[in-house]
């Protein structure tokens, strides 16, 4: 079980007070005087890890001598066997958690991994930025002993069958448009907190990582004839909230925790590298089947406008009738803020808009309050470039080679998707098979259970709502 | 650059230094690419050895580095002439350090200090003695001299992606990088507090174009 401690921390004995991680956080979070040791607002913050990211402030090497960075990490949660320094800005980490449930052979242990992990997973092991391994990770994770190597890519392709589903049905309907994504925990929270009246506006699908969550303890656990009880359901993400996000009261399914603890890209290459398994030089391995099978639209999730792209590659083709014409929506990619464009879907003319950064989303927020937002969807992503930025993901020792690994790691998100025989949600045969089998017709009653959820205020001084972890006081 | 004239250098000014230490780590990365640091924090396997200092006071912060002097007073105290004038820096050959402090005592700006020797991001043992750590006698770690060289023969680790599984083999061989175009200090100060000054011309560099004068 997660802990009930909030997950991005100051340490007060590093911290320089230069503010670069109040500069680049997008809600205000960070308080404190220039020069002095910055503190965390744990009601405003979003957990999104950026200044994480961005904190170069390190403890100096004659703290171990002292056995203080020992102190240090195991506070962090950090496995005893990590070298890397350690910064004033910080997530505390489950590595230790799940070290342990690796080692327990009572348990059936899953994990599924998000899109933005296998595009820089490589950097944590020396190899270029954005090197693409979704093979020698999936080979990793094997020789950690997971049981079931699973993706969460499969619950990007659910996602777009329920969500696509979902925006028709509301675009028909004229109602509660725009429909904003909730595949980003930092935004879900930060709508919770900063515009709790529009919270219908939010699509009521889970995250992918929520969906793939609730299926391994369900079609998974029946597939492999497993107790779902006996399940350990881990996620590997980009992102520091994600655990946030698994520890939400809503996120269960018959009684058991979906997803049961989530680590970041940075902890998996400690666990890697702490099993000693020489990463590089890995064969490339398949992913298990069926909830490790997916599409390339599932694929660019992982970036800013990727849902947007998935959603309207597989929304064109419900509406229509016809084949898309063009799979590369490239009116969508780019790093803008804010982008916005018009999809012709036979008769209909979608607006869509695509938000990265979250600070660029109270002006749209604003619109809908007034009631003249002219757009029906709405994908929003908590990081600057959409989870390939993600505060979980690997942090890079120098400023100015960060364009350039965001770069690299969105070329690799592409090409992944390029490389893929079935680049549309719809047409993954996993997902064919999932909803003859299993699920019936999206928005019905089993997807309804196990895949949508609700969401709650978080305005300040209203009725002492759990924050999410359980037990917590965010 | 008119080596004749005199060596070049980087200063800072403090008014505009907010003591972020990010010109401490970009130090760090660019020298230490032999010991498997890449671009990421978790290719670190060993202490961060800046070669400049972020010094703290009540009143302002700045980092002090090398001088890169004209009749360097540490390379007159080296017992070994470990310490040369070199294309326009003042280099410590570490492998001709004897790690007597000599220097680090003459420098008058604290700008040397003496750290461990690692190779492939481990302690590099001393050939000849031992110490007793651990309850056991262990080879003595290598201590040689580490001082600012303006970035010379360093690299912007970096690269650009490698192909499908990865079959490209990582940092040595990866990609023709960059030459650092400013010492990586310069580079990446988010404030542009360090500038690269040929004091021989009284023209200085940095990043923001300013010109000012030294
Ligand atoms: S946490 Fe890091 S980035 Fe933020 S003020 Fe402190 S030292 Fe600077
Ligand atoms: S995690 Fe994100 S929201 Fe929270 S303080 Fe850091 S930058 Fe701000
Ligand atoms: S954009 Fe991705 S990584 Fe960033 S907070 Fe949202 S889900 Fe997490
Ligand atoms: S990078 Fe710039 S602002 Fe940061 S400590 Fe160094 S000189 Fe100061």
């Amino acid at each position: 079980m997660p802990s009930s401690e909030p997950i991005i921390h100051i340490d007060s004995e590093l911290c320089t007070g230069c503010r670069r991680c109040a500069a680049v956080c997008p809600v205000d979070a960070i308080t404190g005087e220039p020069g002095e040791p910055q503190t965390v607002d744990a009601h405003r913050c979003v957990i999104c890890g950026q200044c994480v990211q961005i904190c170069t402030a390190y403890a100096p090497d004659h703290l171990e001598a002292s056995d203080g960075l020992k102190a240090k990490r195991l506070q962090r949660g950090q496995l005893p066997s990590v070298r890397e320094p350690l910064f004033a800005a910080y997530s505390t980490g489950q590595a230790l958690e799940v070290k342990r449930a690796l080692a327990d052979s009572a348990l059936f242990k899953v994990v599924q991994c998000a899109p933005a992990i296998r595009v820089s997973l490589a950097e944590e092991f020396g190899l270029p930025l954005g090197t693409l391994t979704p093979g020698k990770m999936a080979a990793a994770l094997r020789r950690l002993k997971f049981d079931r190597i699973y993706d969460t890519n499969f619950g990007a392709d659910v996602t777009i069958m329920e969500e696509g589903t979902e925006l028709i049905g509301r675009v028909l309907s004229g109602e509660r448009l725009p429909m904003f994504t909730s595949c980003c925990p930092a935004w879900v929270k930060h709508a919770e907190t900063a515009a709790p009246e529009l919270l219908d506006h939010l699509s009521s699908c889970k995250s992918p990582m929520q969906m793939v969550g609730a299926l391994v303890k369900t079609y998974g656990a029946k597939q492999d004839g497993v107790d779902p009880a006996k399940i350990y359901s881990v996620a590997v993400m980009p992102c520091t909230c994600k655990e946030f996000e698994c520890s939400r009261e809503e996120m269960e399914v018959d009684g058991l925790r979906e997803v049961d603890v989530v680590i970041t890209t940075r902890e998996l290459a400690h666990l890697i590298k702490d099993a000693g398994i020489d990463f590089v030089n890995l064969p490339d391995e398949p992913f298990d089947s069926p909830l490790g099978l997916y599409s390339g639209a599932g694929s660019i999730f992982g970036v800013t406008g990727g849902v947007m792209e998935a959603a309207i590659r597989t929304g064109y083709e419900l509406v229509t009738h016809e084949t898309i014409p063009n799979l590369q929506l490239d009116f969508v990619r780019g790093e803008e803020g804010l982008r916005t464009a018009t999809v012709q879907l036979g008769e209909l003319e979608l607006k869509v808009a695509v938000v990265a950064g979250l600070k660029y989303v109270s002006a749209v927020l604003n619109q809908v309050k007034a009631g003249h937002c002219p757009y029906h969807f709405i994908e929003v992503m908590g990081c600057p470039e959409g989870c390939v930025s993600g505060g979980g993901q690997p942090k890079l020792l120098l400023e100015t080679l960060r364009k350039t690994a965001y770069q690299a790691r969105k070329s690799s998100v592409y090409r992944h998707d390029s490389h893929q025989q079935v680049r549309k949600s719809h047409e993954n045969p996993a997902i064919i098979k999932l909803y003859k089998d299993f699920l019936g017709e999206p928005l019905g009653h089993v997807p309804h259970h196990l895949l949508h959820t609700t969401y709650q205020s978080r305005e300040k001084n209203v009725s002492p709502i759990s924050a999410g972890r359980k037990g917590g006081k965010l | 650059m008119n080596h004749a004239a005199s060596n070049s250098l980087v200063i800072a000014e403090a008014a505009k230094c907010i003591g972020c230490k990010a010109c401490e780590l970009a130090c760090f990365a660019v020298h230490n690419r032999d010991n498997g640091v890449g671009t990421a924090v978790g290719t670190v396997t060993m202490p961060v050895l800046p070669r400049l200092y972020v010094i703290r006071t009540d009143s302002f912060t700045m980092p002090v580095q090398c001088r890169q002097c004209e009749n360097a007073p540490c390379a007159g105290a080296c017992p070994v002439q470990a310490i040369r004038q070199q294309d326009g820096v003042i280099a410590i050959d570490a492998e001709a350090c004897i790690g007597c402090k000599a220097c680090a005592l003459a420098c008058p700006f604290g700008a040397i200090s003496l750290y461990k020797a690692y190779s492939g991001g481990a302690e590099l043992p001393q050939p000849l003695l031992q110490e007793r750590r651990d309850s056991r006698l262990q080879r003595k770690t290598r201590i040689t001299a580490y001082k600012c060289d303006l970035c010379r023969n360093t690299e912007l680790p970096g690269g650009s992606a490698a192909g499908e599984g990865a079959g490209g083999r990582g940092s040595s061989a990866a990609a023709a990088q960059d030459r650092n175009p400013f010492p990586a200090c310069v580079a990446v100060c988010p404030e542009k507090a360090l500038r690269l000054v040929e004091a021989g011309t009284g023209r200085s560099r940095s990043l923001n174009r300013e010109g000012g004068t030294f």
